[in-house]
């Protein structure tokens, strides 16, 4: 008798032992009751500087459409489709390059934003094809001399299908100005990675990647103003 | 990022700046004919032509060939026809015109537009390139016929008097 008693003591230790770690265990930390929420979903806007610009200038025309979708907190898939005329006027050639193109790649937000809104500093990087069509409109076969001058030669020689791939990397900033309004800057530092040349001449300027220097480098700014159609918000 | 902006703003500066095909800088773009006098009686020889004047038929005297001495002369082809007919006048004495001697000198060729680059544009350069003479006071000279004129780092054609 006496050992069974001594063994239900023993089991008393044990349930002492169970209540013992109850007590010590760690409260819960309650949740803030307040999550701010941003928007996702997809932005589509337009280039407002290519239109003024092609409004004061004669030699060029340009439209482009532009849009996103976020993705996750901070990145965004990124798209540019564009037409572009333009006259390169220069000293012994006037062409014509006219087209269209395509500019994709993403933008990663790096701007910690402030409750719930939703402004961005991001960078990018973007893949970019042209294709386009250049008419040599006149030119000047340079002589460099007085004793025989040459003559203008206005007979225009177009080629197109001319192909023009490169990449960009972009940094810029979009400010939330009125609800789902959005107002972005931004500058690229485009790379040309192939061009087509026209036969005995060359590709002086791309739709959507700007004049072609011999470095094969180039630059581009983009002010767009895009409206934000929320699909859900986290 | 302040710090990046101002070195985005640099970097844009620094290339937006200068760009090397803003200006033509190969000189001569469309070949001149260069031709050399050589001393007909020692074929390696340099030979002056003497109070030199050089002038293409129709045309006024050719600037910096007036009467000058020299063993080598450099002359525009017009790039509009497919002939340039040039006088090279000389003469033992400065102003005798009395004994002026005329060689009358024929280029023939088909000029062809090639394209050089964005700021140089065009050039000519002259295919199948023929030369004649009337032989007044040049004795010989050599080659008779060019493929292409499309440099002047040499000479293009030797005349021995």
């Amino acid at each position: 008798m006496l050992k069974y008693i001594i063994s239900f003591l023993f089991l008393l230790i044990f349930t002492h032992g169970f209540s013992q770690e109850k007590d010590t265990a760690i409260p819960a930390v309650e949740n803030d009751s307040i999550v701010y929420k941003t928007a996702y979903g997809l932005r589509l806007g337009f280039d407002i500087s290519k239109p003024i610009i092609g409004a004061v200038s004669n030699t060029y025309t340009g439209y482009e459409l532009v849009g996103d979708y976020r993705v996750s907190k901070n990145f965004y898939i990124a798209a540019e489709i564009g037409f572009e005329e333009a006259t390169s006027i220069e000293d012994y050639t006037n062409s014509t390059s006219k087209g269209t193109y395509l500019r994709t790649g993403f933008n990663y937000n790096n701007f910690e934003n402030w409750l719930d809104m939703n402004n961005e500093i991001f960078t990018g990087f973007r893949y970019g094809l042209g294709i386009f069509d250049q008419t040599l409109n006149n030119y000047t076969p340079n002589v460099n001399n007085t004793y025989f001058p040459s003559q203008s030669i206005d007979t225009s020689i177009s080629e197109s299908g001319l192909m023009a791939h490169w990449t960009e990397f972009m940094f810029g900033i979009k400010v939330e100005t009125l609800k789902n309004l959005f107002v972005s800057a931004s500058v690229s530092y485009k790379i040309l990675i192939s061009v087509n040349d026209p036969r005995n001449f060359k590709s002086l300027y791309a739709p959507g990647f700007n004049r072609i220097f011999e470095s094969r480098t180039g630059f581009g700014f983009n002010y767009t103003v895009s409206y934000l159609l929320p699909f859900s918000e986290k | 990022m302040k710090r990046v902006t101002v070195l985005l703003m640099l970097c844009i500066a620094f290339f937006y700046s200068c760009e090397k095909d803003d200006f033509c800088t190969k000189n001569p773009v469309t070949p001149m004919l260069v031709l050399r006098f050589y001393d007909t009686d020692a074929r390696n020889t340099l030979k002056n032509a003497k109070y030199l004047s050089v002038w293409a038929d129709g045309k006024d005297t050719l600037s910096g060939y007036q009467s000058v001495t020299k063993d080598s002369i450099a002359i525009p082809l017009n790039s509009l026809a497919s002939e340039t007919i040039y006088h090279f006048k000389i003469n033992t004495l400065e102003g005798d015109i009395a004994n002026n001697l005329i060689e009358t000198f024929t280029i023939q060729y088909t000029p062809e537009h090639e394209f050089v680059s964005r700021s140089c544009g065009y050039r000519i350069i002259f295919n199948e390139v023929t030369f004649n003479t009337d032989n007044t006071w040049v004795q010989d000279f050599t080659p008779f016929t060019l493929t292409t004129i499309d440099n002047q780092t040499a000479a293009h054609v030797k005349i021995y008097h």
